[in-house]
Parts: structure tokens; C-alpha cells; sequence
């Protein structure tokens, strides 16, 4: 079903400047149900400019089932925890702001370990 | 000679193995007569020696001595400037491979080829380092073996073990958790995940705001003003966190450096957990991550060991055993294990199936026939967990009518998000003009036993092709050249 194009370094580059800068919440994902690769990254754009709880942080809502919340924080975890290892200070700073968001929400979700 | 050799680099605590003649391994001390020497380096301003270890740790100047360089193993920017010279992270910690070797030779004869053990999510650089450090120690490394591979290795000779084993291996500054599978002699490695900067320093860190919070309460005064007091400050919270994997309150007294009066420390067990609660957590998570990872549940687990000082903390095990239903054994002396792991990796790595740690791809548009849409993704070529050695390549079309240049980024990381992946190198190939797009093009990545990637571009119309190890730039890092001259330098050094 996918065809895959190699990316010259133009349009390569072009792409990533075209792409949205790292937003301060995560990316949205969409249902997994019926979801081909490609609709499960979708545009950033509608995500929130100043998240502040750590639910929003994770763009976990008040109605989402408790599978689906994990699902997302399983995610976000595997994201976030390589981000926190990175070279540049602001995305590692990024990634521990997250990594606290979720371990928040987990525990809130989940219960303490 | 001894002939099979197993170091621990790490992050707090270094140690040597060697595999004595009835097929044991066994710890060599060092000079100072302690088994693990700290990980720690002191340049001393009036003599032209480098101190390495406790009388490191203990004694020197803050703004002279070195801890924790391996963390700073994969940043190629990294320099330490002392006295005008600047060293890289791999010419300190070749000082930390070299007191071991001189030391431990004395007792088990000339060790001149070793396996190192690394964490298991070590970078390309700081593998590439890690080797780096060993010539220049004047050591050539068999192989680099991932921590909790080697401290599984040790666990399964000396318990006899058979099945499904999880390793929780909780060291000074990281967190490595691996899966693997032993059967008869073999072991295969199912997974392997990792977090930094997660491991008992952090602890420590959290413990020393705790005395300075208690410190500042009762005297009304900062607990420190200088790095020196502050660092004998850290001291004593390890201290204090070890005798709190034993006792259920600890008192401490301390001072500050400006006679501002002692104050009382009063730590509690409950309280030490609740401090560190979020972060083991995020270890719990990461037990997840691998299990899923494995495609495994907690259930089919059948042993679960425990690695690295910071697994003496009591709630540790209690979140394991909430976890796997079952306790977790102790691997011997979980200092030791991964150094004596080694040693054994040395000669039994024939029998042990490694796997490739990270996912290695290509940034790609991804077309879906179906529904019209590309999009720039993380095309994947090599999967994590492929066992390795290997080899695998993906055939990609170019974009582009007419291109003369290929350009192919070497991505390393799962997410299909470009943003979440690092690139970790790129590869340039000319082509033929006046093509029209749609010409295939072969991308190869191969993975070798020390986790090293090299990758191929073919095209396949013009038969070009290009090939290169996935290198490193910065001032951090050392040509060949450098590496030469520094071999030859660290060789003259006085290092105790």
C-alpha cells in the first residue's frame, strides 16, 4: 500500500523548515481504529498554544477510556524518554517537563506504584 | 596474560574481571586495595599526576576533578579545560581505564584485550569513545556488551537459570532494562531499553535539596556558597541514602562553610520514597516499554534480577515484585556483576545473540496509494530488536525529475515523527543527469557486533554507490590522528 519516495535533500529540507516547530504539547493522535499509517501523525496545528495541567500537556481528556489513556502515556513515554537524553538543553527540557506530565497523569489515572 | 577481561566502566564506579583458569570470574582490585575504584579523576596543580578513584573523589579540588564523564560520552561538544588543555570525555575516562590496567596487571599479568561493558542505550559516539578510551589506555576492545547483558550472563552462569529473564539494572546514572532468554548454553537478547540520567545520582540530588531545605529552615542560612562544600554535602546524602536501604530514619548534622551553626537533619524512609516516587515511576514505565517492546507480558517472565547499587532501595523491589507477582533476586554483588559479567561475555560471546538497540532508517515521503497523502517520515530499515550482526536494505525512489544529488539522512530512533528521531549522519551521492524520477535506489544499513552502523546507498540505474561508518564532528572528538598522539601522551603520564 505504500510507496516509498526517497527524499531529496531539497525538498528534504524544505519539508522540515515547512514543518511546524516542535509545539509545546505533544502531537495529537488520532483512533486507532481504522487509521492507516499516515492519519496517525496528523498536523500540529490545533494543538493547544500554553498547555498548563499536566492532562493537557498530554492531551489527555476527561472522557478518554482508561486503555486509551494508556495507550497515549505508552507513547508519549517512549518519545519523551529518548528526548531526555538528547544533546540540545531545550529539547531535554522538553522531555523531563513531559516525562513529569505523564508520571503526574499515570499516578493520577493509575494509582501510585 | 590474562586472557579473557571484563571491565565495568561506569558512571560512579569502575571495576575489572578476569576468568580465572576454573572458568569463574573474579574482581581485581586496584592499587588502593578496593575492588571498585570511583569513577573520578584529579588533576593535580603542583604535580604532573592524575589522581583516579577515592583519593579523587575525596580530596580534590572541585574546579580539578571529574565526575560523571561518561554521561558526557555522546556529546561531541564536550571539553574539560584544565590548566589551558582540553581534554575530551574519552581521554578522562582512558585515564580511568588506564589506572585499572596498570593496577590490576600487577596481578594478573598484561591485559591487553578487553570487552567493555556499556549502558544499553549508548549512542554510536559514545561507543566509538568508549573504544577510543581503551587504546589510548593501551587496550584493545574484543567487543563492547551492553551492562545488563553482561550482569544476566553472570547471573545465568553462576545461578544456573534457565528461561525468560528480566534485568533491572538501576546504576549511578542510568537505567537499563533488558530482556533476554537463556536456553542450555545460548542466551539471546530479546530487548533492551534505556533511560539516562536516571539512576542514584539523581537520588542524591533530591536528598541534597532535602538537607539544604532542613539546613535553611533552622539556621536561616544557604547550606553551601562554594562547588567543594557542596559536593561534600552530596557525599554525605549517599551516605544517608544508603542507611536508609537499611533503617527506617536517619539523622545526619551538618554545617555550612560560613559558620553559620549546624542544623539537624532528620530523614525518614517514607519520606526518602515519596521523594523519589516519580522517578521510579518512570522506571516502571520503562519495564513496560520493554516488555511491550518483547511483545511479552509480565507473567511470562519466569526471573527477574536485579543490577546496579541503586536497587538496594527497599520500594525498588517492593514495585518489581508488585509488578512480576514474584521477588526479585539480587545478581550476587549488584556492583559487581556486570564488571565479572563481562569477563564471562569475553569468552562466551560466540554463544550469546545480541540484538540492534534503536531503530536505523532514512527520512522518506511515505505515499499512501490509496488515499493520495505523503508525508515525511521516519522510514525505518533495520527494526530495533534485529538480532544482529545484520544487514538489511529498503529500495526508495527519488522525487525528483532530473536530481544530481541523492542525499540519504541516516535516522536513528523508533517514532515515525522526524521530530522525535536524531539524525545521526548523511550520505551524498552523485548521480547520472536527465533522469526522470522514480529512479530506484538502494539503501543498506548494516549493524555489527558492537553496535556500530555503517550504510550503502546504491543506484541502481547508474550502479553508484557510497558507502561510510556513521561518524562524528565536534571538538569533542578525536581524529586518528589525535588519537595517535594522545596514545603516545597518556602512555608517558604519571596517573595513581
Amino acid at each position: 500500500m505504500f510507496k516509498k519516495i526517497l527524499q531529496s535533500l531539497s525538498k528534504s529540507q524544505q519539508a522540515k523548515a515547512q514543518a511546524p516547530a516542535r509545539p509545546s504539547g505533544p502531537l495529537p493522535v488520532a483512533p486507532s481504529s481504522g487509521a492507516g499509517l499516515l492519519s496517525k501523525v496528523v498536523p500540529v496545528a490545533g494543538a493547544p498554544a500554553t498547555p498548563r495541567t499536566p492532562e493537557e500537556l498530554c492531551e489527555i481528556t476527561p472522557k478518554m477510556p482508561r486503555d486509551q489513556v494508556a495507550a497515549r502515556l505508552k507513547l508519549l513515554y517512549r518519545r519523551y524518554n529518548r528526548g531526555a537524553s538528547s544533546l540540545d538543553p531545550k529539547v531535554r527540557a522538553e522531555a523531563d517537563r513531559m516525562l513529569d506530565a505523564i508520571v503526574v497523569v499515570r499516578e493520577k489515572v493509575f494509582g501510585e506504584i | 596474560m590474562a586472557e579473557f577481561v571484563g571491565i565495568d566502566l561506569g558512571t560512579t564506579l569502575s571495576g575489572l574481571a578476569y576468568l580465572k583458569p576454573d572458568g569463574n570470574p573474579e574482581i581485581v582490585p586496584n592499587a588502593d586495595g578496593e575492588r571498585l575504584t570511583p569513577s573520578v579523576v584529579f588533576f593535580d596543580g603542583h604535580e604532573d599526576v592524575k589522581l583516579v578513584g577515592s583519593a579523587a573523589r575525596d580530596g580534590g579540588e572541585p574546579d580539578r576533578t571529574i565526575f560523571q564523564i561518561k554521561r558526557h560520552m555522546d556529546d561531541p561538544e564536550h571539553l574539560v579545560e584544565i590548566d589551558g588543555r582540553k581534554w575530551t570525555p574519552a581521554e578522562i575516562s582512558a585515564l580511568i581505564l588506564a589506572k585499572l590496567k596498570r593496577d590490576c596487571s600487577r596481578i594478573i599479568g598484561d591485559i591487553n584485550e578487553v570487552v567493555i561493558t556499556v549502558p544499553a542505550n549508548f549512542n554510536e559516539l559514545a561507543r566509538k569513545s568508549t573504544i577510543a578510551a581503551a587504546e589510548m589506555a593501551g587496550m584493545k576492545v574484543r567487543r563492547l556488551v551492553n551492562e545488563p547483558t553482561a550482569a544476566a550472563v553472570y547471573y545465568a552462569h553462576s545461578q544456573g537459570v534457565q528461561g525468560r529473564i528480566l534485568v533491572y539494572d538501576l546504576g549511578g546514572g542510568t537505567l537499563d532494562v533488558t530482556i533476554l532468554e537463556v536456553q542450555g548454553d545460548g542466551i539471546r537478547i530479546l530487548t533492551s531499553e534505556g533511560a539516562r540520567h536516571l539512576g542514584g545520582s539523581n537520588f542524591d540530588e533530591l536528598l541534597l535539596d532535602a538537607y539544604a531545605e532542613q539546613y535553611s529552615r533552622q539556621t536561616g542560612a544557604r547550606l553551601w556558597t562554594d562547588e567543594r562544600h557542596r559536593r561534600r554535602i552530596l557525599q554525605a546524602t549517599e551516605d544517608a541514602k544508603k542507611m536508609l536501604s537499611k533503617l527506617q530514619r536517619v539523622n545526619d548534622t551538618v554545617s555550612n562553610d560560613q559558620n553559620n551553626g549546624i542544623a539537624r537533619i532528620d530523614l525518614t524512609r517514607d519520606g526518602f520514597e515519596t521523594m523519589v516516587r516519580h522517578m521510579l515511576t518512570r522506571t516502571v514505565m520503562l519495564v513496560e516499554q520493554a516488555l511491550d517492546s518483547a511483545k511479552l507480558k509480565a507473567a511470562e517472565i519466569d526471573h527477574v534480577v536485579l543490577v546496579g547499587g541503586s536497587t538496594r532501595i527497599p520500594k525498588v523491589k517492593q514495585v518489581l515484585e508488585k509488578m512480576f507477582g514474584q521477588a526479585p533476586k539480587s545478581c550476587g554483588n549488584v556492583d559487581e556483576c556486570v564488571a565479572l559479567g563481562a569477563a564471562l561475555f569475553a569468552k562466551k560471546s560466540a554463544r550469546i545473540q545480541e540484538v540492534c538497540n534503536a531503530s536505523y532508517g532514512t527520512l522518506a515521503m511515505v505515499y499512501n496509494a490509496r488515499t493520495g497523502e505523503e508525508k515525511l517520515m521516519n522510514s525505518i530499515v533495520i527494526p530495533k530488536n534485529t538480532p544482529i550482526p545484520c544487514s538489511k536494505t529498503q529500495v526508495y525512489q527519488t522525487s525528483e525529475d532530473n536530481e544530481r544529488v541523492i542525499e540519504v539522512d541516516i535516522t536513528q530512533g523508533e517514532d515515525e515523527d522526524p521530530r522525535y528521531v536524531d539524525i545521526i549522519g548523511r550520505i551524498t551521492l552523485e548521480v547520472p543527469p536527465n533522469r526522470p524520477k522514480g529512479c530506484e535506489v538502494a539503501v543498506t544499513f548494516s549493524y555489527d557486533e558492537n553496535q556500530r552502523v555503517r550504510a550503502l546507498v546504491v543506484d541502481k540505474q547508474s550502479g553508484r554507490s557510497r558507502e561510510v561508518a556513521v561518524s562524528y564532528k565536534g571538538a569533542g572528538v578525536l581524529s586518528e590522528e589525535d588519537l595517535k598522539k594522545k596514545t603516545v601522551s597518556l602512555r608517558q603520564m604519571r596517573i595513581e
